[in-house]
Parts: C-alpha cells; structure tokens; sequence
C-alpha cells in the first residue's frame, strides 16, 4: 500500500514529497512481473560476500510503523518480516502466518502462525507479538504517519493461543492482506515496541533476512549482516533458508552523478534510481545492467479541479486532455525510461483497464471543438480564450522546490502546449504550507502528484469522495465526488475475490475517464543498475529491491 | 616617604584592581554579546518559521494519511496549539536548561541529531580551512612581487577557483580522482581518503580570495620603508618575507577570516550534498522545507556559536600580530610602533573599529 517513491516520502510524493530526501529523483515499486529484468538467474547462487547498495534519499526514521517514507520502509524491509506476502499478480502466499481465513462479514481475519520464528534478539515469535504489533501501530503515540491509515477500521487482536490469532475491524477491508504483506505493517520483536519511538527510529529488531546492529544513521545509511538462523522465508521467495550474502550495505547518495559514477568506476555493486539520461548508456556499457519495474498505483498524473472555476465544465477538461500531446512530451524528456501514462492507474496494477487508453489519445481539433462548445469563444489580444470577456486562466499552484524527475521541464511543456489551444496555465510556486492550505481549500484548478500503490485499491485513494482535501491534504485531487464510483470502492473492500474485484475497479477506471478526471502523465519505473556480478535482485510488488535472494559472483 | 610609599602601593593595587575589574568587564561584554547573538538568531529563526501562512502541522504532516487522533497527537506532543508567544518563552526556557527539542521530523532529539552530524562537519571544514590557509599563505609568498610569468597563472587559477561554482568543481574532482583515476573513494566519509577531495573542493573558493588578499598585502608591505631597512640588515629575502611582510599582510587576511567562515559553512552543505557525506548541511536543509523549528534552530544556535568563537579568536589574534592593538602598556609604546602605525594601513578601515574596541577592553 501507500504510495512507492522509493526514497521519497511515501505520503504522495506530490512534486514535493518534502522534505531533504524529496530532491532525489525517485524510483518506484515494481509489479506487474519484474518487467525488463534480466534478474541474475545465471548461475548457481554462490554464499558469501557483501553487497553495497547505494539509493537517491536519505531516511527519517527506520521504524515503518511510524514513517511515511518510502526508504524507511526500504531498509526495513530486510529486517522485519510480515504475517503474509504478496505477489506481482496480487495474490497473497504465506510468510510468518501459514495460512488465514476471512470471516463472512469480512471484518475478522483468523491467522494460524508459524511456531518455529525467532526474532533476532532471541525473543519467540507468537500471537501476542502479533498484537503487540498491531496495537503499537494504531496507537496514538506511535504518531504512525502511514500504517495506521492502512488498517484505519482495526478494533484489535485476539490472541487464542501462541500460533492462533484474530484480527478484528469495524468495516470490511479487502485490502489488508496486501497491507500486512508492506513492511509498514512488520512485524517487530515485542520488547522493543515499548521504547519510546524516537530510539525506535535508530534502530529496529525483527526477525527477518538479515540483522542491523548498528542501525540507521543518518547521512551514511545502515549495515546489515545475514541472520544465519533464518528458515521462514515467504512461500514466493526463490530459496529459504538464510540469505546468500554475509553482509549488505546501503549508502545514501543523493547527488545523480555521483551515485552513477560510483557505480561504474566498481565502487558501488547497485544504485537505485539511474538518472534517465544515463539508462542508455549504462545499458551499452559491459558489466553493467539495468532492472526496470514499474510502478503500481497512480502514475504521476495532474488532477483538474471538478468543484469549480473552468475545470467545472467537463468540457473543458475533455478539451485539456485531447489538446495536449502529453505522449510527446514525456517520450522526448525521459528517453523512453518513463513511459507516458494512459489512464488513472498504472498498467502494472492489477485490475488495470486497457480499454480506456483510446480517451487519452492526442487530438488538438477535437479540444478546440470542445472549447467552442463550452463558450470559450473569444479571443484577447495574446491569443488566449475568452467567455464574456474573462479569459480562460488554470491556475496550477506547483512545488519547485520539491520538483523531481524533471517535472518541473513537464509543467513549463504542458503551459506552453495549452497556449496553442488558448488556454492559459498559470503555474505558481508556492511555499509549501501554503500550497497545503490552499489544497485543502480547493484554490486551485490543476494539481500533480503521484501515488504508488500495489492495489488497484489506489483509485479509492485517489478518486473517492471520503480524499476530498478538506482539513489538509487530500488524495482526491480532482474533488470527485460521485456515489457510484464510492459504491464500486465500498463493494471492492467488501470482496476477497480478485475477479469480482477487477469488475468494479474496471467499472471506476471509466467512471473516471468519461468524466475526464485525470491527465496522465508517465508511469513510475524503478530504474535499477547494477554490476553483472550481482544476481539474484528482484522487486516487491512494493517497490524495494529485495536482497534475500540475491548473491554475488566473483 | 613612607606614606609616599603607601601612596604609591595605593596607586598600584588600585590600578591593579581596576585592571582586573575591566577585564572582568570586558569578559561580561563578551559574554553578553554572545548570548545577544545567540539569542536573536534563535529569534529570528522562531520568527521566520512561525510567522508564515499555513500551520507547522501541515507542514509536519504534508502528504501523509493521517488519522485525526494522530494529528491531535501531533499538534499535543509538540504543543502547537498554544499561542506562538507561549511557545516562544517555552522553547527558550528549555534551551536555558540545555533542552533543544525534538525535531518535528527526524524522529529524535535535536541535540542526538546534531551531535551525530556535528563532527563530519567539523572534520570537513576543519581540513578546508587548513587547506585554503597554508594553499594561500604558500602561493602568496612565492608569487608576490614576481615576475608575470610565475603570478600570472596563480592569479588566474585563484580567479577561476572563486568564480567556479563549488558544485561542478567537486563533480569535477570525483569524477577525475576518484571515478577514473580510483585514488580517493567517492563515498565514505569516515577515512581520511574519503576527507581528501571534499576539503579539497570546500577550499578552493575561499583559499583563491584569501591568496589574492595575502599577496596584495605582501606586495604592499614589501614596498614599504621597513622591508628595505631588514633588507639593508643583510636579513635574507625568505625572513624578509615571513618574519615582517606576512605578519602586515595577514591583518587583511583575518579580518576577511570572519566573512570567509560563513563561505565555508554555506559551501559545506553543497559539498557534504555531492560526496554524500555525514554532516548538518542536508540536515539543515531537510529541516527548513519542513519548518523542522526545533531542528533549524538547534543548527542556528551551533552557527551562532560559531560565529561568535571565529570572532573572538580573530579579535584575541589582532593584537599578537599588531602590537598598536596591545593592551595599553607604556614600555611597549615606542619608534617602532610608530613606524607600524604608518604601515600597515591595509588594515585600517576594517580592524580599527575592533582595535578601539581591544584597547578599551584591555
């Protein structure tokens, strides 16, 4: 769940994803079948060894029940293990829980545990650790930035005995099983949740892959060595038993031109976030290779705003969608690294509609009938339309600071493309609490963000009425507010079953693009590079590279 | 006579009381300037990131999807309910006890997160500073009043080195030394390799003003009427140079030293950027977009400080290096400070308001 810029902080890395990390560029969760990898399967997996991974952000906090950050969700992930895991297609294998059932009323989920799991620091792994866990997320205290959104409805755990637990929610919830798989929702060794949290954010103990003694620290990165009695890996791991390398190192290295550099002059093994400019050549170089996956939930798309001002007319918006050649614009500035995008999700979200991508094809003759037909008719002297002598302006308060990815290069483009339909974007650079108050008061005709997700839940997220911006940032950008799409949301989270699931998310993605409620822009790809000699690296549907799997060769 | 001689004592202690009393003075002075500092950086610091539009809860939150009870949470733990002049006299009666806080964002106390990143920074600007001031006073020393041919390329180099921006000089640097050459490691910062290239890229701008200032006071210095008198004293030309030209040029030089500390504060958090070290730049700069009060102002208070340190010690050097700036003691007033006051009238306009300042302390 939550959104997967990688290195960014996972609220929705807007332009901004604030904060010193949201610089970086990004990268991004994978799924749909770790497209593109050539995923090291040469070989037999050799042991030993120590692999250096360098990302784009610096953290905030390691304990994911706390932050919101894609990294800090990242380096724990190596540390904590979840009750479950989920796969690229989006079905859930067993992890610390063997297997699970869901009550018919959809609100309680029974658990049966492994027995056999051992946190780090010697602590047994049980029911009540997995209500420690839960408890410590949703609990106030904890000021949990992500998790606790994610099992909002929890009501709490009963534990039946060491290896038999059920959880409890006061609505149904079809997508907590994909949350639980998160390293948000990981599970922790019970005696370390009563620490106050701000040591927690230093250090964590779980009982996964591998073990960080020293923790994370900030401006460097953290080390792993391997946990050597580990023998619960996930059902969809490629081998159980411990890890293959003795140790992992992961450095944080925010400048683009030095991560590259130090990849390619062997100072570094892998690098997250290969600037796009050089995924071309690292590709051509020998002894390196580049892994792609691309990123579920939300492309980094614009959201007009549907409540008021010229974006009210469904027109308009059908106007600005046909009018500019986003394709264009995308190809020409990410060299093919990012592919435009075609709808409000992802395609390597399940559920995804391809049936809808033809709405978003380019078409300035159409736009300007459009135009015609809502009554901006007029011209003024610059060129821009007019109706009773007001000119036809989009106000789009955009986050400089915080731009990544070129999207600044993205919003200059898209002006000047409006400009040859007359429409006038007026993009302005605010601070940034005040860019958060005027979201929430819906002062603004156009916003951007992107919101990674492996769920097609994200369009809930993204276009359900309950995300409106009302107290502060909202989700819903585009306001939409429509009972029938919200009816798809409520009947989703109340089925399990993923093909009755794809029917209403299917329904929603044309709900939503008729009422021309998002310009796609590009998907998110996790760009990869790494020496030949690192094999063994696959994604998450999440987003992180996962280290269990992999080795190096000499 | 014997009561001349207790008159005389009198006189004596007294003056030796009075002595002490102004040194006592002069220390409260001190003393009280630089917690007068302290205490306007830390409230403009409050000023410029409280009185923006848009609550710190916003900005504390940003994105995220958080439940009501955990923004209420927030807005507790960190007391931002409360009116801004009570937080204010709050946050300064925590910092009288020692207590900077707790950063709104970094999940840990401001004076853990400082202390983690303060000696990396130390390190950094220590070698910088060592090496932009040995690099000038060497290239000053051998190129002042030499032909063109041997100052005109350190002339132009300084140039280039202060016109080039610190960013691309590191980019530079890592990509020769460290991505084709493999001498120096392009991360790690806990090495002395590792400390190389970042102190060579933090001192290469200031090291350029510093060389051109010290040469210009060399130069001056040599053509005065002092260097010919050592020069006809059969001093050699290397004494010459070091023993009484350096000590007039260097009144410049340190007077500049003040200016050139916050260049090599603001350059620090560009370099720790591109070599990816450890250090309060990115901290700072992370902190600031999130209006991190706590953690902003804790780095504040640390470059108050060290403002506040760099100036003392350029005021205390003033003095061991032009004798006119000494305490008031008769026996030191003579033909060849009276000479010293003709020459070294570099550094006039800039040390005179600290020099009067000196006397009257001492």
């Amino acid at each position: 769940m939550s959104s997967n810029v990688f290195g960014v902080s996972k609220r929705v890395s807007l332009t901004l994803a604030a904060g010193s990390a949201a610089l970086a560029l990004a990268a991004c969760g994978s799924s749909g079948g770790s497209a593109g990898s050539s995923a090291g399967s040469t070989g037999t997996p050799v042991r030993g060894g120590t692999l250096t991974f360098a990302i784009n952000s610096d953290g905030t906090c390691l304990d994911p029940h706390q932050s919101p950050a894609d990294v800090d969700g990242f380096f724990a992930r190596s540390i904590v293990d979840s009750l479950v895991a989920l796969s690229d297609d989006g079905t859930i294998s067993p992890w610390l829980a063997t297997s699970w059932t869901v009550s018919p009323d959809q609100k309680t989920y029974s658990f049966v545990l492994r027995d056999d799991v051992t946190f780090s620091n010697g602590e047994k792994f049980d029911g009540a650790a997995v209500k420690a866990n839960l408890d410590h997320i949703v609990a106030p205290a904890t000021k949990s930035q992500l998790a606790a959104g994610t099992i909002a409805t929890y009501t709490g755990t009963t534990v039946t005995d060491p290896t038999h637990v059920e959880v409890h929610f006061s609505a149904p919830n079809s997508a907590f099983l994909p949350s639980l798989a998160t390293a948000y929702l990981g599970i922790e060794a019970p005696s370390t949740l009563t620490k106050p949290p701000s040591e927690l954010c230093s250090k964590i103990v779980g009982s996964g892959p591998f073990i960080s003694s020293g923790g994370y620290v900030k401006g460097k990165g953290i080390d792993y060595v391997r946990n050597a009695k580990y023998n619960w890996a996930p059902k969809n791991a490629k081998h159980t038993g411990p890890a293959y390398l003795d140790a992992l190192s992961i450095r944080s290295l925010p400048e683009d031109s030095s991560r590259y550099g130090a990849l390619t002059s062997g100072q570094i093994d892998a690098i997250a976030s290969v600037p796009p400019v050089n995924v071309a050549q690292l590709k051509s170089t020998s002894g390196f290779r580049i892994q792609t996956a691309s990123a579920p939930g939300g492309n980094y798309n614009y959201y007009p705003n549907t409540a008021k001002g010229p974006f009210a007319d469904v027109k308009v918006r059908e106007a600005f969608r046909a009018g500019i050649d986003w394709a264009t614009i995308v190809d020409k500035l990410y060299f093919g690294v990012f592919p435009p995008g075609k709808g409000p999700l992802s395609p390597s979200t399940v559920g995804y509609d391809t049936s809808i991508e033809s709405a978003y094809r380019y078409d300035a003759a159409k736009a300007n009938r459009l135009l015609d037909q809502a009554g901006w008719t007029g011209r003024d002297a610059q060129g821009y339309r007019t109706k009773d002598g007001k000119r036809l302006t989009i106000v789009h308060p955009f986050l400089k600071q915080f731009a990544r990815e070129q999207r600044d290069v993205v919003a200059d483009q898209v002006q000047a493309a409006a400009k040859q339909i007359g429409i006038e974007v007026r993009t302005t650079n605010p601070e940034y609490t005040s860019y958060i108050k005027d979201v929430a008061a819906g002062n603004y005709d156009l916003i951007d963000f992107s919101w990674q997700r492996a769920s097609p839940d994200a369009l809930r997220t993204l276009f359900g009425s309950a995300a409106i911006p009302k107290d502060g940032f909202g989700t819903n950008g585009s306001r939409l507010s429509d009972p029938a799409l919200d009816k798809d949301f409520t009947d989703a989270l109340g089925t399990t079953d993923l093909t009755k699931q794809g029917a209403l998310y299917g329904d929603a993605q044309q709900r939503i693009t008729s009422a021309a409620a998002v310009f796609p822009i590009y998907v998110f790809n996790y760009v990869l590079g790494s020496s030949t000699k690192v094999q063994g690296l696959r994604f998450e549907p999440q987003a992180f590279p996962l280290f269990y799997d992999a080795w190096t060769s000499k | 006579m014997t009561i001349a001689l207790a008159a005389d004592e009198r006189r004596g202690g007294g003056r030796a009381a009075s002595s002490a009393r102004s040194i006592g003075l002069a220390v409260l002075r001190r003393v009280g300037y630089a917690v007068g500092v302290l205490w306007g950086a830390v409230t403009v610091t409050f000023a410029a990131l409280h009185l923006k539009s848009g609550g710190i809860i916003d900005a504390i939150i940003g994105q995220a999807a958080v439940s009501p009870e955990v923004r209420a949470q927030i807005i507790s733990d960190y007391a931002l309910d409360r009116p801004w002049l009570v937080q204010y006299f709050d946050y300064l009666g925590h910092l009288l006890r020692g207590d900077l806080g707790h950063s709104y964002n970094q999940g840990m106390d401001v004076t853990t997160a400082i202390g983690d990143q303060l000696a990396p920074s130390f390190e950094l600007m220590a070698a910088g500073v060592v090496l932009a001031l040995v690099g000038a006073i060497v290239v000053a020393l051998l190129t002042a009043n030499r032909p063109r041919w041997i100052r005109g390329p350190f002339a132009f180099l300084e140039i280039v080195g202060v016109s080039v921006p610190a960013f691309w000089f590191a980019i530079l640097l890592l990509t020769v030394f460290s991505f084709q050459l493999h001498w120096f490691p392009a991360i790690g910062s806990n090495s002395f390799r590792g400390l190389v290239l970042p102190a060579i890229a933090l001192a290469v701008a200031p090291g350029g003003t510093l060389a051109q200032v010290l040469r210009d006071g060399l130069e001056r210095a040599l053509d005065e009427p002092f260097v010919t008198t050592a020069r006809s004293r059969g001093i050699r030309e290397t004494a010459v140079l070091v023993r009484h030209a350096l000590r007039h040029a260097l009144m410049p030089a340190i007077t500049i030293a003040g200016w050139l500390a916050g260049a090599f504060l603001g350059g620090a958090i560009v370099i720790e950027n591109v070599f990816s070290r450890q250090g309060l730049g990115t901290l700072t700069v992370g902190g600031l977009g999130r209006r991190d009060f706590p953690l902003v102002s804790g780095v504040v208070l640390v470059a108050a400080a060290f403002y506040v340190v760099i100036n003392l010690l350029i005021d205390a050097v003033y003095p061991l290096l032009d004798p006119r700036l000494r305490p008031v003691a008769p026996t030191t007033a003579g033909p060849v400070n009276a000479a010293a006051a003709g020459i070294t009238s570099t550094a006039s306009p800039s040390v005179s308001a600290t020099g009067a300042d000196q006397k009257g302390e001492g």
